[in-house]
């Protein structure tokens, strides 16, 4: 009687706080979860690894799934990843788990992977696959949230400088396609120049550096992450004031935020994905193996840090790495029943 | 007057020096006289980085079809990552890290030519899987974290005479060192014969073998240089820091005139190529151009520099 109330009460609620009443089921104790991953070579990469590495591994200890084993590609090709795919599937996986070298270029496999009956669970580069899931990134408004914040902040508006990332990707046209959008919609914003810095410094601070002579006074920097704190370096050895420079999570970026605010009050946010996203996909997949019903569709929040709880999460993220959170079974119930 | 003219028409370096000047002139368009002195400190700046690499790229290619370094990028980021995580941001520490790093480019160079030697492999995949064995050591070693330079090695690499960076002037010597290497000693002139014909070279008593050995280690040992140096220029080795210098590495040899087919080459080139390569780069940001149209612009210019200078040589 009071379990068919409880029923209920939670039919009414939306499914995933259902499914998050009864976590850790014992279903998907026998299953295997596989990560194909198409890329290690940053440190987002790598403390996204660490994290599967630390949350699915007391998954299995813990018993509530057989395996998690992570898998990297060396090249970041898409067939050198379909081909990985197809061993996994051959291998015996229930779920497979991708960050994906391409949005299109891995479906066939996806597919037959889905007609195999696996999982196939995509996150940050997702698939566009129908069979598959997707823990989406929002990388738009990620773009126009930056200009949301500056129209807020200097309602006068001024010249941008746009730093994007890797030419070709995804990823940079979809952050960058949000950043033109929010400049057009504050019309005060202009974007002066725009550079490609492949979401590293050292390739930013050199492109910055030479476009900056070409450039009015520069009221802010809208970036992608990976490359703040070479804009920051860049500035400073041409000589110029320092504009507000959107943040993107990285240690040194935090630092150097810090320690420009301890020294004159510098204000400026800090966007980006945490790398833990992937432990998020991973609870997803158990839950799919273990019955519960996951729109196709889920959308990853921002890790957004602001003036007030900067040295909060810079206390938390590792010296050198990426701010971060790592996401439990029911963190990520949540998540799937939003 | 007009030998001279005719003289300068012949070097090889010629086309990038003059595409270098180019390229400023027309960047000056948007700049103004100030902004363009500006340019060009910047272009000496990053021009560095790429001269270093390309110096031990470049004597790597002159033995010859088939010799390449693919390791660069790795090595670089090998000796980044260790160099700056033994000296932890410790100025004390500064000459350790740097005789770490070297010591990670005589290890590459090694185990390169090993694999090439001994296992005889050819040197393009050769250089290639050990880059993959080189970046995983890089990545076990730090898992990519990102550690700071010493304060006193991040001022140096950055520090100023007159709008050039110091560091600029000095591998602009080791250049002239390295040229004088390249024509005038037995070593420089025995990888200009390998290059030319290594069976003659053989016959006229060259150890085309040890000669080979010395140029990969070379090469190695000044990618695992640049790397210390970029990491304390920009801030700390990251793992993905040597990527561009792949290509940018065998682009500065070829669009400095050096023959692609070995046995031909030259230092100027190097510093010519380097800073059009920038410069180009910086033309195109600063006339709003998208990177779609400076990938095109590269291959073209690449593909205008070695018919142009192939169509003279020999």
């Amino acid at each position: 009687m009071k379990t068919s109330i409880l029923k209920m009460t939670l039919a009414g609620l939306a499914l995933g706080v259902a499914s998050s009443a009864s976590v850790a089921l014992a279903d998907t104790a026998d299953k295997k979860i596989a990560l194909s991953n198409n890329y290690a070579g940053n440190s987002w990469r790598q403390a996204m690894l660490t994290s599967w590495d630390k949350v699915t591994g007391k998954a299995v200890s813990d018993g509530v799934v057989a395996a998690a084993d992570a898998f990297t590609t060396a090249e970041n090709q898409a067939t050198e990843q379909a081909a990985q795919i197809q061993n996994m599937i051959l291998q015996g996986y229930d779920a497979i788990v991708i960050n994906a070298a391409s949005p299109t270029a891995l479906n066939g496999s996806v597919k037959e992977a889905c007609d195999a009956g696996i999982v196939v669970v995509s996150f940050d580069g997702i698939v566009t696959e129908p069979c598959a899931w997707r823990i989406a990134v929002d990388f738009k408004q990620m773009g126009k949230d930056q200009l949301t914040y500056l129209a807020e902040k200097m309602p006068d508006g001024g010249n941008l400088l746009e730093i994007r990332g890797l030419a070709g990707v995804f990823v940079d046209d979809e952050i960058s396609s949000g950043i033109h959008e929010g400049a057009k919609e504050n019309a005060q914003f202009k974007i002066a120049g725009s550079v490609h810095g492949n979401w590293a410094q050292d390739v930013s601070q050199k492109a910055v550096a030479g476009i900056l002579p070409s450039l009015p006074e520069i009221a802010a920097v809208v970036t992608q992450g990976g490359d703040g704190y070479g804009a920051a370096q860049a500035f400073k050895a041409a000589g110029r004031p320092t504009p507000l420079i959107i943040m993107g999570n990285r240690h040194d970026e935090l630092t150097w935020w810090k320690e420009q605010k301890d020294a004159n009050g510098y204000e400026t946010m800090s966007v980006s994905i945490a790398p833990g996203v992937s432990t998020l996909a991973f609870w997803v997949a158990q839950m799919i193996l273990d019955g519960k019903e996951v729109p196709h569709d889920l959308t990853v929040p921002f890790l957004r840090i602001d003036q007030d709880n900067l040295e909060a999460n810079l206390e938390t993220t590792q010296a050198g790495g990426v701010a971060n959170v790592e996401y439990s079974q029911s963190d990520a119930a949540a998540v799937v029943a939003k | 007057m007009s030998t001279f003219l005719v003289k300068l028409r012949e070097q090889p370096w010629l086309w990038a020096f003059v595409g270098t000047i180019a390229m400023w002139l027309a960047t000056s368009l948007v700049t103004g006289a100030q902004g363009s002195g500006q340019v060009l400190s910047a272009a000496f700046s990053f021009a560095t980085f790429f001269v270093i690499v390309a110096i031990g790229q470049m004597f790597v290619i002159t033995l010859g079809p088939g010799n390449v370094d693919l390791s660069i990028p790795a090595c670089m980021t090998l000796a980044g990552t260790v160099a700056m995580k033994l000296m932890a941001g410790s100025d004390g520490m500064i000459l350790v890290g740097l005789l770490a790093a070297i010591g990670c480019g005589f290890a590459v160079g090694i185990f390169n030519f090993a694999l090439i030697r001994l296992l005889s492999i050819p040197p393009i995949i050769a250089t290639l899987s050990a880059s993959f064995l080189i970046q995983s050591s890089a990545i076990a070693y730090n898992r990519g974290l990102r550690v700071k330079p010493p304060a006193a090695l991040a001022e140096f690499t950055t520090t100023r005479i007159g709008g050039i960076p110091v560091l600029a002037i000095a591998v602009m010597l080791l250049a002239i060192v390295m040229h004088i290497v390249l024509t005038r000693t037995v070593y420089g002139r025995s990888v200009l014969a390998i290059g030319q014909n290594s069976k003659a070279a053989f016959l006229a008593g060259i150890r085309v073998e040890r000669i080979r050995f010395a140029t990969y280690v070379l090469s190695a040992v000044f990618a695992a240089t640049c790397g210390y140096f970029l990491a304390g220029f920009s801030g700390g080795a990251a793992l993905n820091m040597g990527e561009e210098y792949l290509l940018a590495s065998i682009a500065v040899v070829v669009i400095g005139g050096s023959s692609v087919a070995g046995g031909y080459s030259n230092v100027p080139g190097l510093w010519g190529a380097a800073l059009f390569l920038f410069l180009m780069v910086t033309m195109l940001n600063t006339f709003g151009a998208s990177a779609g149209l400076r990938l095109i612009m590269t291959g073209l210019i690449i593909i205008v520099v070695i018919t142009l200078a192939g169509g003279r040589k020999r």
